[in-house]
């Protein structure tokens, strides 16, 4: 449902006009002391089907499952192609899928920290849906595989030089409970 | 810098067999001389108008100011202290012409205001060019992994603000509409969203649909955005119309991933970066017919475009392993040169709204880098991890 405040961002949207002023400081979690709401509080946006982009992420709408450790998948510098010593990992998260119905998975994609942040960004996207593609292909439901990239924003390990960068350059795996 | 030509032969009055050594000294464009000492400043705030505009004449690139009477150029006038404020009357006289200029500030940062505006007004007048005073810089602070935030800055690298306190990951700041208004794209959710904010003021969710959200440059019509999502299973550039809330996809490359959008002046085109053919590189689409045209084969690798008001495109490029500033034309003709004077491993370059100057990131700070040949100006002295630098058009 709709409520009073998204719809003035859907009008601020649609005029171009900037949200000035009050009613709307508190409304995304931009202090420590505010909630983070999900994606209802974007202003609606039309896709190239004609209908609203639609599409819940399951950080916003599930819990997160602790506990299981599912190994990262590595890749090579400036690639998202899957190395054949990895698939095998991407198979155990497969079978991890197939037998607990009630999991989603998010795949988040990673870079090391060398080039330019807005190209790592899209980088570990690719990263990401790399990884996705492959657990659809095992069959595992499309709608059960959501992704997110940190791009060279959240490395696993601090430093430069190959051995720290061919650690950052993952795949990783986050569980929910539908 | 100097570039020496060696040539052996008869020329001229020149001794046969002896080289003779030509010199191309390369100084950035000529400065016309200007004296600010009719300027009369008896209290603090007339000393920080005049301390204010002659960084200002001088970060313009058009100006040398000089200590003595001795100028092409004089501003003479009253400073007079208002309190908190400051009352200007000037006026500035250059060989057959002068302009009268008269401002009343309130603050000490309408004094710098004030003489940000008069700075530019000089370039116009005398120079006939695009001031740059007046403008601002969105910057990044990353202080260490998925921990950042984003500030702006006057084009002098003064009234530096802070603008968010998320600490989380932040990504590429761009200016919006006008000189308040921001985008960038924020981790702080736990996944990239981009964000829509004004200065001092609120933010919202641009777009925030499953996988990324990222880009976020306005046309200079103000009325589409070109943005990086990949709601469809991969990322992909788009634009979205603020008048009918749609998205158009602009790339299809199930093997590439898109970043960094930024529009031509005309708005007719978008530059932006894809890694289609392996390694990123600058690529070219022409809005109406969605045809996209590579721009960029030297370097290993070509990020961040930036597109000037005189149609000049300006990118990192990665050659021998560091990042270097580089500008070409957009109609792909392969020719491009590199910045000169600019500090090693110089990266994500943004053109400053006269089409001259460059400011970019490097040695955790920023740049000013001037493509006419002056040297490379530090724009920010206090310490941090400075990054992302767009400068307001």
């Amino acid at each position: 449902m709709m409520n009073s405040r998204m719809m003035i961002a859907n009008i601020a949207l649609v005029c171009g006009l900037l949200m000035v002023g009050t009613g709307c400081e508190s409304w995304w979690g931009g202090d420590e002391t505010s909630d983070t709401p999900g994606i209802t509080d974007v202003p609606n946006v039309i896709g190239e089907d004609g209908k609203n982009i639609t599409g819940t992420r399951f950080e916003d709408t599930c819990k997160k499952v602790e506990g299981i450790t599912l190994a990262p998948v590595y890749f090579a510098f400036d690639s998202y192609a899957l190395a054949p010593s990895e698939t095998a990992k991407i198979e155990q998260v497969a079978k991890h899928l197939l037998a607990n119905e009630s999991h989603v998975l998010v795949v988040e994609g990673h870079c090391d920290a060398r080039g330019s942040a807005e190209y790592n960004l899209a980088l570990g996207e690719n990263r990401a849906q790399a990884i996705r593609g492959h657990l659809v292909n095992l069959g595992v439901d499309g709608n059960r595989l959501q992704t997110r990239s940190f791009g060279s924003e959240k490395p696993a390990m601090a430093g430069s030089g190959e051995a720290v960068w061919k650690m950052n350059r993952r795949g990783e795996f986050a569980l929910y409970q539908k | 810098m100097v570039l020496v030509l060696l040539l052996c032969g008869g020329v001229g009055s020149q001794v046969q067999g002896e080289p003779l050594q030509i010199s191309i000294v390369k100084e950035g464009a000529k400065k016309d001389s200007v004296s600010l000492s009719g300027l009369r400043a008896s209290g603090p705030n007339g000393q920080l108008f005049v301390q204010t505009l002659t960084r200002d004449l001088e970060l313009s690139g058009w100006f040398k100011v000089s200590t003595g009477r001795e100028g092409t150029i004089t501003v003479v006038g009253g400073l007079l202290e208002t309190g908190s404020g400051l009352q200007t009357s000037t006026k500035v006289t250059w060989p057959g012409k002068n302009f009268n200029w008269a401002r009343n500030a309130a603050s000490k940062a309408e004094v710098r205001q004030a003489a940000h505006t008069l700075a530019d007004e000089m370039v116009k007048q005398i120079k006939n060019e695009t001031g740059m005073a007046s403008s601002r810089i969105v910057f990044i602070n990353r202080r260490g992994s998925n921990n950042g935030d984003v500030y702006v800055c006057d084009a002098d690298g003064g009234s530096m603000f802070q603008v968010t306190h998320d600490s989380a990951g932040v990504i590429g700041p761009l200016w919006g509409i006008n000189r308040n208004d921001i985008l960038y794209t924020s981790l702080k959710p736990g996944y990239p969203t981009l964000l829509r904010q004004t200065i001092g003021g609120s933010r919202r969710p641009l777009a925030s649909f499953k996988g990324l959200n990222t880009g976020g440059a306005f046309s200079p019509d103000q009325r589409r955005i070109a943005l990086i999502l990949s709601y469809q299973g991969n990322a992909e550039l788009y634009v979205l119309d603020l008048g009918t809330s749609k998205v158009t996809r602009m790339t299809t490359t199930p093997s590439g991933a898109e970043s960094s959008p930024c529009w031509s002046p005309d708005g007719k085109s978008i530059a932006y970066v894809s890694d289609r053919d392996k390694a990123p590189h600058v690529y070219v689409v022409d809005v109406a017919t969605r045809v996209s045209k590579r721009l960029t084969y030297k370097g290993s690798q070509n990020v961040n475009p930036s597109w000037s008001c005189k149609d000049k495109i300006c990118y990192a490029t990665l050659r021998n392993g560091i990042f270097q500033i580089a500008m070409m034309s957009p109609s792909g003709d392969g020719s491009s040169e590199l910045i000169s004077g600019q500090p090693e491993g110089s990266e994500d370059p943004s053109w400053a709204p006269n089409g001259r100057h460059i400011i970019c990131s490097a040695r955790n700070t920023l740049y000013i880098l001037d493509s006419l040949g002056d040297p490379a100006v530090r724009l920010i002295q206090s310490s941090g991890n400075w990054r992302s630098p767009d400068w307001s058009k």
